[in-house]
């Protein structure tokens, strides 16, 4: 089962969208749009992954090639901290109350499915260049 | 200084998992730890009804600040001695040393504002002091992820063939 196989792509996309309907569904069901703020973080969850590239992304990034692997690890840094953020914000603004907890548990979800999905996503690339 | 082998205290199977698994997901826990600490910072800031006066988010700052400072320091200079130098390695402590009192600098603000501004404050119900447990939180938060970048980046310079 790699990366290219169809049924893991299909998981993958099924996760991202079931992810951000459960982010959706928790602003539209309580009309309540403060939680779409979220989305700024969900924007900047990937981009250290895209532009400093990951397990992955180079395969020499494992072996600790020196300039190359001070980038990733600030990229994974920025991952980190943007993926706290997508839990935090929801935290906050119901702490607020400005957003109910019926809201808050949804946000949550979306963030835990969208976390696993990027797990996965994570998993399976690195299976594929593991196999020197 | 042979005896402060890590072989020693810790259990030979968690050494290997932290070679192998573990200092791939250290940059993003500790990512994860700085931006926890920060957004507790942020929560504080939103829940209180009284502006919080800029020094009480000097701790916050400071320990960031001590979290730069310690990730700064190329971690090879302070593994060995290059026998050609010795400037690199007593330049490399030193300045961990300034990090590491900046942290503690940090944490000694924290308490000091929480103690003074909300723990002995009569006048604020309880609600109104999480702002002091906050600034605890965000300090130790921030160091932790500035300790833990620090024990699980890849060092530099090794030539990229030391995990082999």
């Amino acid at each position: 089962m790699a990366i290219q196989d169809f049924r893991v792509i299909m998981v993958l996309a099924l996760g991202v969208s079931t992810g951000l309907l459960l982010q959706l569904l928790g602003c539209v069901l309580f009309d309540n749009w403060w939680p779409m703020l979220v989305g700024i973080m969900y924007v900047l969850v990937p981009m250290p992954y895209l532009f400093f590239g990951s397990t992955g992304g180079d395969g020499y990034a494992i072996y600790g090639s020196s300039i190359q692997s001070g980038w990733v690890d600030a990229g994974k840094f920025l991952t980190g901290f943007s993926a706290v953020g997508s839990i935090a914000i929801p935290a906050i603004l119901a702490h607020a109350k400005v957003i109910t907890i019926g809201a808050l548990i949804m946000e949550l979800a979306a963030a835990l499915v969208l976390g696993a999905t990027v797990l996965t996503y994570d998993y399976f690339n690195s299976k594929d260049s593991g196999f020197f | 200084m042979c005896n402060l082998r890590a072989e020693y205290y810790i259990n030979p199977q968690v050494i290997q998992w932290w070679e192998e698994r573990g200092k791939m997901w250290g940059p993003i826990l500790s990512g994860a730890l700085f931006g926890a600490g920060w957004w507790f910072w942020v929560d504080a800031v939103c829940i209180n009804q009284h502006k919080i006066p800029f020094d009480q988010y000097l701790p916050g700052l400071i320990a960031t600040l001590a979290l730069i400072m310690i990730n700064c320091i190329r971690r090879d200079d302070l593994v060995e001695i290059d026998p050609f130098d010795d400037a690199s390695f007593c330049r490399s402590r030193l300045w961990l040393f300034v990090s590491y009192i900046v942290s503690f600098a940090s944490i000694v603000a924290a308490v000091w504002v929480m103690l003074a501004h909300y723990a002995h404050n009569a006048d604020l119900s309880p609600a109104d002091k999480w702002p002091g447990a906050a600034g605890i939180f965000q300090v130790t938060f921030i160091l932790g992820s500035g300790l833990l970048f620090f024990v699980s980046r890849t060092p530099t310079d090794t030539g990229g063939y030391s995990s082999f």
